[in-house]
């Protein structure tokens, strides 16, 4: 793990001792832990925990995903849905599949997966682990901002673009009000994160409002916009996730090389050729555009992006910014959720996002304590 | 001046009962929540010296409105036992705050103390609505009284948690000015002869009291215990008796204000008290948060 001291070590080398350095270009300069794959004039460098970490992530992905296509009202064995899926199943097998259980699992998949990922950038870009889009209030934004859309206001915009609107207009309050106060050194994340909370419950009480001017069925309809649930998804925005995800994923990958520095101080992310300023700016627009879309297709699931980002840095390790990890963790964690939910207390079904809560909260009050 | 007519007995049939059956009641509700609220939110504010500690956001009012959930779905009915069972949630939520702020220096740092309160009310909210969606009775029963609201309180209600207030101002009466000396810290309090560990203490039964009272008739509020002593403060400087005497008409009327507008302005339909103190409660909040230097009690 590189720090400041060992950094300003290497600083102080002789030239010929770092040319030395430099010129072991063989395999037994490959750091611990790690293995160079090279052809040619290309090399990588794959962190072997990183890549055992995912595959054990996807590996339990798959077999969630699974589990979530099987159980259900009405039990359907693995091979019914292989059946299914080769288009030689019963009506019913194909209508709960294709029809119900599919499209849910496919939004559940996009919007943790979002959850996660956003989570992790904004954790690395505030150097907080509690500093989520969830609990700085960004969810809560988007929420406002998607209910709106969705209750009607005389606005005919899609939820997605409101969604993105909301949130962008909270993330601004929030960075924008914690930037402004002078207040330095280590208490400065904490406030951060107190006056997001503070922005949160600002949007969560215009949500409140927004649902309680409409009239009383739609405000029932709206419910699950206030705790976040994949029943009453809207149509087109789980199409706006999936192209989101499939743009914005590729960009953060090619900014966890600068997420990696960004966790060290801005001396040294600076010292090491890091354009700080427009990284971070990158990584908040990425951050919170992955939220807004997510936010629109289940609700304020904000618990999501504390435990995906979690998992994987337990099961990834801390060597680089676990993202991809992040990614299937959180989508894994939605899709258990989803599943716990429906499942627990059938045939009543309850909401993801407080499932989620219930298991996030304890482990949210115990990064706290332990801290 | 109708209204004045129909409380002294006279004017028409329709204006003596909007007056006295809905009105009078409702306001009445509000004045004794948001003298509690207030003096709560002061109270936890000067046992914990944080300018941010609030029984809503710390977690208290969820507690309470937990365990009355929780005895919904063990079977209790609604009326006779709600306020007992909101007042023991409520002294649930402050000790597990104040165990908390006991632990590794969380409490010295208020607005870390603040991040685990929300985390711990975040929890206890799920775990409410979880007993809510579980249990349609309990739903039925408490689903307007969840969200917090002063629409359709009866005189009944009050007068139902009006002994536990009127035990509670008691004692707050008994300890004030020992608890005044807790602000000179403890070994100064200490050395006046005072037991600062029992002024907590009570301090704390009296917190569960108002706020374990004002939420078993209101539904839990949040921010009403930050706002009020705030400003009680800014006017009355840092004594704890003046801000306390400042709380009893300001608690009533941010109360009152916010649910003569929560009833205006969304008429013919209501939106929860809840929705308009968060909305001028959160700014308070942030504007604290921002301070160069927390202001310390």
């Amino acid at each position: 793990m590189l720090d400041d001291r060992s950094l300003s070590a290497a600083a102080t080398r002789s030239p010929d001792e770092y040319r030395d350095c430099h010129d072991r270009r063989d395999a037994s300069a490959t750091p611990d832990g790690m293995w160079l794959l090279r052809s040619g004039r290309f090399s990588l460098l794959v962190d072997r925990r990183q890549l055992f970490g995912a595959l054990l992530l996807a590996v339990l992905l798959v077999g969630a995903s699974l589990a979530y296509l099987c159980f259900g009202e009405k039990p359907l064995s693995p091979g019914k849905i292989w059946a299914v899926f080769n288009g030689q199943g019963a009506m019913l097998d194909t209508f709960v599949v294709e029809q119900l259980r599919l499209p849910r699992l496919l939004a559940a998949l996009a919007s943790g997966a979002a959850f996660g990922l956003s989570g992790c950038l904004m954790q690395t870009l505030a150097r907080n682990r509690l500093a989520t889009p969830g609990i700085i209030g960004i969810d809560n934004g988007a929420t406002a901002f998607a209910v709106a859309s969705v209750v009607g206001m005389g606005l005919s915009l899609a939820p997605s673009a409101m969604a993105l609107t909301g949130a962008a207009t909270a993330a601004a309050l929030t960075f924008g009000l914690a930037a402004g106060g002078g207040a330095k050194g280590g208490a400065k994340g904490y406030r951060f994160i107190v006056a997001g909370i503070g922005v949160g419950a600002i949007f969560a009480a215009v949500t409140q409002l927004i649902l309680s001017r409409a009239a009383i069925d739609a405000a029932n309809a709206a419910y699950p916009w206030t705790v976040g649930s994949l029943n009453s998804r809207p149509a087109g925005a789980v199409v706006v996730l999936a192209i989101g995800l499939a743009l914005l994923t590729p960009v953060a990958l090619w900014l966890s090389r600068s997420l990696s520095l960004m966790r060290f101080s801005d001396a040294v992310a600076l010292g090491l050729g890091t354009p700080l300023r427009r990284r971070r700016l990158q990584v908040l627009v990425v951050s919170v555009a992955l939220t807004a879309l997510a936010v629109s297709v289940a609700g304020p699931v904000g618990m999501v992006g504390l435990l995906g980002p979690e998992i994987a840095r337990h099961l990834c390790g801390n060597r680089q910014v676990p993202l991809i990890g992040a990614a299937l963790a959180g989508a894994a964690v939605m899709v258990l959720a989803d599943l716990a939910g429906r499942l627990m207390l059938a045939p009543l079904e309850l909401p993801v996002g407080i499932v989620t809560a219930v298991v996030g909260g304890p482990w949210l009050l115990w990064i706290l304590i332990r801290r | 001046m109708l209204s004045f007519q129909a409380l002294l007995g006279l004017g028409n049939e329709e204006a003596r009962f909007v007056v006295w059956d809905l009105r009078l009641p409702r306001t009445l509700v509000g004045l004794v929540v948001g003298v509690a609220l207030g003096v709560s939110g002061t109270l936890l504010q000067s046992i914990t010296r944080n300018p941010l500690a609030e029984p809503g956001l710390l977690g208290v009012s969820a507690g309470a409105a937990f365990a009355v959930a929780l005895m919904l779905l063990l079977g209790g009915s609604l009326l006779e036992l709600r306020i007992g069972v909101a007042q023991l949630g409520a002294l649930f939520g402050c000790l597990c705050v104040l165990g908390v702020s006991r632990i590794r220096g969380l409490g010295a740092d208020p607005v870390r103390l603040v991040l685990a309160g929300a985390a711990f009310s975040g929890l206890l909210g799920a775990m409410t609505s979880l007993i809510l969606i579980t249990d349609r009775r309990a739903a039925d029963e408490i689903r307007f009284w969840v969200v917090g609201s002063l629409s359709g309180r009866r005189l009944d209600d009050l007068l139902a948690v009006l002994p536990s207030m009127a035990l509670a101002a008691l004692v707050l009466v008994m300890v004030v000015r020992p608890l005044a000396s807790l602000a000179l810290g403890e070994r100064a309090s200490a050395g006046l002869g005072h037991h600062p560990g029992r002024l907590r203490l009570l301090a704390i039964l009296i917190v569960a009291l108002l706020v374990g009272g004002a939420t078993a008739i209101a539904g839990p509020i949040a921010f009403v215990g930050l706002v009020v002593p705030f400003i009680a403060r800014a006017i009355a400087g840092p004594e704890l008796r003046r801000t306390l005497w400042l709380c009893l008409p300001l608690g009533p009327l941010l109360v009152l204000t916010a649910d003569v507008i929560s009833r205006r302005l969304v008429a013919p339909s209501e939106m929860p008290l809840g929705v308009l103190t968060a909305l001028c409660g959160a700014p308070v909040l942030i504007s604290v948060v921002r301070a160069r230097r927390l202001p310390s009690l």
